[in-house]
């Protein structure tokens, strides 16, 4: 008997409005998010190269969306065919002295998980190094799984 | 140093590992990396080459039989029989870059393959595991990585990962800047000079000569495999 007298017509009114707010709160939230965050600069995502070099192997745009494919090209080329005295991993170095703010940081923010520091060196992630230095990890591991 | 992908492609290619098969001529003319070792020069527990090779090529050493890796190590052989009056024997074992790698026949992935100068690769990138040709091999000279190699003497040089078959390559990298093989170096500068290396198609290189001098030998010559790895009193 009671159960029935709940959704009474002001009630009903009363419960409409409650999810409605309930479901529309995380799409307005983002939306307000996203105009807020409108207004500021983008933040520097990558470290500025080395100076001393102008130019990359490719031109910015294409090493940003195709770098892996480059790389793919030229370890095939490297490996499998003995053509030498291209590209290389340390070569990238040269400029990219950082790994933690080259390479990790976007591909941890892309959540893409790159395998070629567990064979080839490049610097030491900062990152570990700390960890190290205060005994969070034991020993320092180059390809920071 | 900033040359592209094509200018890559226009550098000064090494003739023995083109892309192109090689022909009845290039065969012979082609360099034939082999190795002689000479058992009677190898000194008893000296550890030379294989502390080389552990520097050069970031060799794991993990101070546990199940895990270590060699890329060149000693074992010792008895006789069978012990009257047979055969003295026990140590001996150098590595690759033997078999002409016909059982190894490369059986790779699932192609990951193992013969260069066109010979050398028995391994492509890490491609290599998943699998151990195959540590089963196909005679020689027992693949080692698998059960643990990451937390020790990396050489940067200039890659490790491996964790889950790869490893063996040696005569150093290729080094032979591909004109050097010579790590262990051969590391053999002639402790004053043993057990180890000759050099082209095996190239009838006035020192291991052509010791060669064609008929006093080697092949580990089970009978198997087929046709080794590149000479020995002088086994």
């Amino acid at each position: 008997m009671k159960r029935s007298s709940v959704l009474t017509e002001k009630n009903r009114i009363k419960w409409a409005t409650f999810f409605t707010i309930l479901i529309l709160l995380p799409v307005g939230l983002s939306v307000a998010g996203f105009a807020l965050s409108r207004g500021q600069a983008a933040e520097v995502f990558l470290e500025a190269p080395d100076p001393r070099w102008e130019s990359c192997y490719r031109d910015a745009e294409y090493m940003r969306f195709h770098h892996m494919d480059l790389l793919k090209e030229i370890r095939d080329e490297v490996v499998r065919y003995g053509i030498k005295g291209g590209i290389t991993l340390a070569g990238c170095g040269d400029c990219h002295t950082n790994r933690d703010q080259f390479c990790d940081r976007c591909h941890e923010a892309a959540s893409v998980r790159l395998d070629c520091f567990g064979c080839h060196y490049y610097p030491e992630r900062a990152l570990d190094r700390e960890l190290l230095r205060v005994g969070m990890i034991v020993q320092a591991t180059q390809d920071g799984r | 140093m900033l040359a592209g992908a094509s200018g890559a492609l226009s550098l000064p290619v090494l003739t023995s590992c083109t892309a192109e098969t090689a022909s009845a001529d290039s065969v012979l003319t082609g360099k034939r990396w082999g190795m002689v070792i000479d058992l009677t020069r190898c000194r008893e527990g000296c550890t030379a080459c294989m502390d080389a090779c552990r520097q050069e090529n970031n060799v794991a050493f993990h101070g546990d039989a199940r895990w270590d890796v060699h890329w060149i190590r000693r074992a010792s052989l008895k006789p069978k029989d012990e009257d047979s009056g055969l003295s026990e024997k140590s001996v150098l074992l590595m690759c033997n870059h078999c002409d016909n790698p059982p190894c490369a026949q059986v790779c699932p992935v192609q990951a193992t393959y013969k260069r066109e100068d010979g050398i028995v690769v391994v492509d890490h990138h491609r290599c998943i595991g699998c151990r195959y040709c540590m089963i196909a091999c005679p020689y027992n000279a693949r080692f698998f990585n059960f643990k990451e190699n937390e020790d990396w003497p050489n940067q200039d040089y890659p490790k491996r990962s964790h889950g790869v078959v490893e063996a040696c390559n005569f150093c290729a990298h080094l032979l591909d800047q004109g050097l010579r093989p790590a262990c051969v170096e590391a053999c002639q500068n402790a004053g043993a000079g057990a180890l000759v290396f050099g082209d095996l198609n190239d009838r006035t290189s020192e291991v052509s000569q010791l060669v064609a001098g008929g006093f080697v030998k092949r580990i089970r010559e009978d198997w087929g495999t046709k080794p590149k790895v000479y020995y002088i009193g086994l």
